[in-house]
């Protein structure tokens, strides 16, 4: 069944905004998330007067409530959160897109911030193993790199993956970061005699297969098109032409070892959903925004959104066709914040703002954290 | 008052406490349910498939073949800082087919083998053995050594 669409209701980013990275931001994150927010709103040419709803991650520390409360929202017609750490950010936007097209709300506000530089490591402190932890960390399975690199082995082996394969994603992104002023590793470059030396994390993966610890605080403002007329943007609207989740059968997050098939992954269910829900193909991509926690995570993406065919990630990444990726830095170079950064660089691509501009955006897709519950959404220069 | 660096305490709950009980016991069960024979991991009150409830706790030889594994680098956790590398294994089990299982790498006598498993030839195939692990708080875990 396809999806209804009514050109009045498509969400539209219509303001965005990012605090400068840091490691130590030296404010709490509900400061930090409301600067962000303000500064969205400012960018859309609206006040918190025209919120009538906020999203967030279910790890976010400052609830919605907490949030409107900070920055004056008179009241909230729909809020929520998703779940899945960083799986969360497009199923967050597209819980605010969802209610944009149904008009349960016309101007929500969706944010992340983190302060996972200053903060300290959340794996460091949880003692009590519940739930599948029970089974998993009191043996060592403690820090997302360690659930994740059993998976990648497993990638290795089956389609012949190598560190060179991970090192070239992490050497490409590293040059986006490179032309980004706003990235912490803008003034540090990397070749791949630097990748295969760095030190081991979680074997198969070295340091440079991991994504940074940073401070960071992230907003979007989305509204409805028909909204569009009464507002002074600052910048281009980027339309949401379509978002979608997945899961896959007996997921389980990042630990994703106990259902059929150890080479598929949450992110080959989200696929087939949005192509259909967007009515978009592979090859109307212009550019993506690929989350990156884990190198590996690239060419695993290519193959499963069908960019090139199964076990031919690592060779299309390679390639002279491969697409652009990860145009700010991404989490591996810009910033890691759970992957709202490539939320907001999508939109800056539809606007032509980006410090790695491509040509004529019409399309950019974005994906949430893998090997967890997860999602991705197109974001768009024409309306439906 | 010292403060011994300790790893993460495993919590039972009601839905795998019999797993807890027969570890405590040197007795590796897995729950398979008693109606449509499926072996279930992990643990889960009913049936992923028939829905039956109360899956019966078989035990099994724990005689496995490795599926994957990683080897912890620093930074880890306090209580392993001079344990690593060390080796995690995925195993999967002879007798419950389909059923993945995590444990570390060790010895014949169930001790923590420092390596990232080149020494040993370690490869996803291998053929490996339950053993028996007391970690530093006192907990017995599954372990798995190489054939």
């Amino acid at each position: 069944m396809s999806l209804r669409r009514d050109k009045a209701r498509q969400p539209v980013i219509a303001g965005i905004h990012s605090l400068p990275y840091s490691k130590d931001i030296g404010m709490t994150e509900r400061h930090s998330g409301a600067l962000a927010i303000l500064g969205a709103l400012e960018d859309a040419g609206l006040t918190a007067n025209d919120v009538d709803g906020i999203c967030r991650y279910v790890w976010q520390p400052t609830t919605e409530m907490e949030m409107a409360r900070v920055v004056g929202v008179p009241n909230l017609r729909w809020f929520g959160a998703q779940d899945y750490g960083g799986g969360a950010g497009p199923p967050t936007m597209a819980l605010a897109c969802a209610a944009i097209e149904l008009g349960h709300a016309d101007c929500v506000v969706v944010w992340r911030s983190r302060n996972r530089s200053s903060g300290g490591r959340p794996w460091a402190g949880q003692m009590l193993a519940e739930g599948q932890d029970q089974f998993e960390r009191p043996i060592g399975i403690v820090r997302p790199a360690d659930g994740i690199a059993l998976l990648v082995r497993v990638w290795m082996n089956t389609w012949g993956w190598t560190r060179e394969d991970f090192g070239r994603v992490a050497i490409t992104i590293r040059g986006h970061a490179n032309r980004n002023p706003a990235a912490m590793m803008h003034a540090k470059t990397m070749t791949m005699d630097d990748y295969l030396a760095s030190r081991m994390i979680a074997e198969p993966l070295c340091l440079f297969d991991n994504c940074l610890e940073t401070d960071g605080a992230l907003a979007v403002v989305l509204v409805a098109a028909e909204r569009l007329a009464d507002l002074s943007l600052r910048a281009a609207p980027a339309y949401v032409t379509g978002y979608a989740l997945g899961s896959g059968p007996q997921v389980y997050a990042m630990t994703n070892y106990y259902g059929e098939d150890l080479t598929r992954s949450p992110n080959s269910f989200v696929a087939p959903e949005l192509w259909r829900n967007s009515g978009l193909k592979p090859a109307d991509i212009d550019v993506v925004q690929i989350y990156d926690a884990f190198t590996p995570q690239v060419p695993l993406f290519f193959q499963e959104f069908g960019f090139c065919g199964d076990g031919e990630g690592a060779a299309y990444v390679a390639s002279d066709d491969c697409l652009t990726y990860n145009t700010s830095g991404g989490g591996l170079s810009e910033a890691y914040v759970h992957g709202f950064n490539l939320i907001v660089e999508a939109a800056r691509q539809v606007r032509g703002a980006s410090t790695s501009q491509v040509d004529d955006v019409s399309h950019c897709l974005v994906t949430g954290g893998n090997v967890v519950p997860t999602g991705a959404m197109v974001v768009s220069k024409e309306p439906w | 008052m010292s403060t011994r660096a300790l790893p993460p305490k495993p919590v039972a709950d009601r839905d795998t406490q019999p797993y807890w009980g027969g570890v405590a016991a040197r007795r590796l069960l897995v729950p398979r349910c008693s109606s449509c024979g499926d072996w279930i991991w992990q643990p889960r009150p009913l049936c992923p498939r028939c829905h039956a409830p109360d899956p019966t706790w078989k035990q099994v030889s724990g005689e496995a073949r490795v599926v994957s594994w990683t080897a912890l680098h620093p930074p880890v956790l306090p209580v392993w800082a001079d344990s690593v590398p060390f080796v995690i294994l995925l195993v999967e089990l002879d007798d419950a087919p389909g059923v993945r299982m995590l444990g570390q790498l060790v010895d014949d006598d169930g001790r923590l083998l420092k390596t990232n498993g080149d020494a040993e030839g370690l490869a996803i195939g291998r053929r490996v053995s339950l053993r028996w692990r007391e970690d530093e708080a006192g907990q017995t875990l599954p372990a798995w050594s190489l054939v």
